[in-house]
């Protein structure tokens, strides 16, 4: 007996049908796919307007660059290729805003959030999002890339375009900044 | 050798990895909105031969450029025949005598 996975097209008949001009098949694959772009778009955004800004950029570029999607890989491998490559845009594009962001803003906030006893695994991810924000936008891609999405050097160097040893180089040198920033923030 | 530093980011890694993310995945209208935005961005593009009148200007531009370019550089011509024809003998004389052929 065929089960309801077995019925439903694959990725590739959608792309296919989509770049046809279906839009329903668009749909489709928005659908199956939008989890895994929120989760990687919602590690580089601020709030959740910025991570449905970032998130439909994705799938905008995707649609327009669905005719250049070949069979050679998933679907959804090609996706976070266009995702990493949107973020790595989007982070660059608002550098100019936190060039200079001095170390003490959002520290009372932080303060006072430790003072309200909050938990320690959430006081831990807003002290780490403090510091990514004062990485450069290279930095702070392959750091998250690397060590929160877990990906290998090999598939960030595969979503990213950059060579393995670039992503090393850079996974260092982001790992050492983000090092820095933390000694500042615990001399305050 | 892991420092004191490297362990408390490995900490905060596997805080912020653990903790997840708050991520809006009942949002049902995100698929709508975003094809209204396609269908939008669809309707609004031009085609290239439509946007080529802008580049009428530029056009404009280099053709008087190579006009004054022309006009500038190149010796003007006479209108009187025996004249050019002597002018173009003058340098092949002055040649022979320089050469001594």
């Amino acid at each position: 007996m065929a089960s309801a996975a077995d019925n439903e097209p694959s990725d590739e008949s959608l792309v296919s049908a989509a770049c046809a001009g279906d839009d329903e098949a668009f749909t489709q694959l928005v659908a199956r796919h939008k989890g895994r772009v929120f989760r990687l778009a919602a590690r580089f955004s601020r709030n959740s307007l910025e991570l449905d800004d970032i998130s439909q950029d994705v799938f905008i570029k995707a649609y327009e660059k669905l005719s250049t999607f070949r069979n050679d890989a998933p679907f959804e491998h090609w996706l976070v290729r266009v995702a990493v490559r949107v973020c790595h845009d989007a982070l660059r594009s608002r550098k100019h805003e936190k060039n200079h962001l001095p170390l003490d803003e959002h520290g009372p906030e932080l303060r006072d959030r430790g003072e309200e006893a909050r938990s320690e695994a959430r006081e831990a991810r807003e002290i780490l999002a403090f510091a990514l924000e004062r990485l450069k936008p290279d930095e702070r891609l392959v750091i998250t890339l690397l060590e929160l999405e877990q990906l290998t050097v090999r598939e960030t160097a595969a979503v990213t375009g950059w060579s393995e040893a670039n992503v090393k180089v850079r996974g260092f040198r982001a790992r050492q900044a983000l090092k820095r920033v933390l000694e500042k923030y615990d001399e305050r | 050798m892991k420092d004191k530093m490297d362990e408390r980011l490995d900490q905060l890694f596997a805080a912020a990895r653990n903790e997840g993310l708050a991520i809006p995945l009942a949002d049902d209208f995100f698929e709508t909105r975003l094809l209204a935005r396609i269908k939008e961005q669809r309707e609004s593009a031009q085609p290239w031969y439509a946007a080529a009148w802008r580049l009428l200007p530029a056009f404009a531009a280099v053709a008087a450029m190579v006009t004054v370019c022309t006009l500038s550089f190149n010796p003007s011509r006479s209108s009187d025949m025996f004249a050019a024809i002597t002018g173009g003998q003058d340098e092949v004389v002055g040649m022979s005598i320089l050469t001594g052929e």
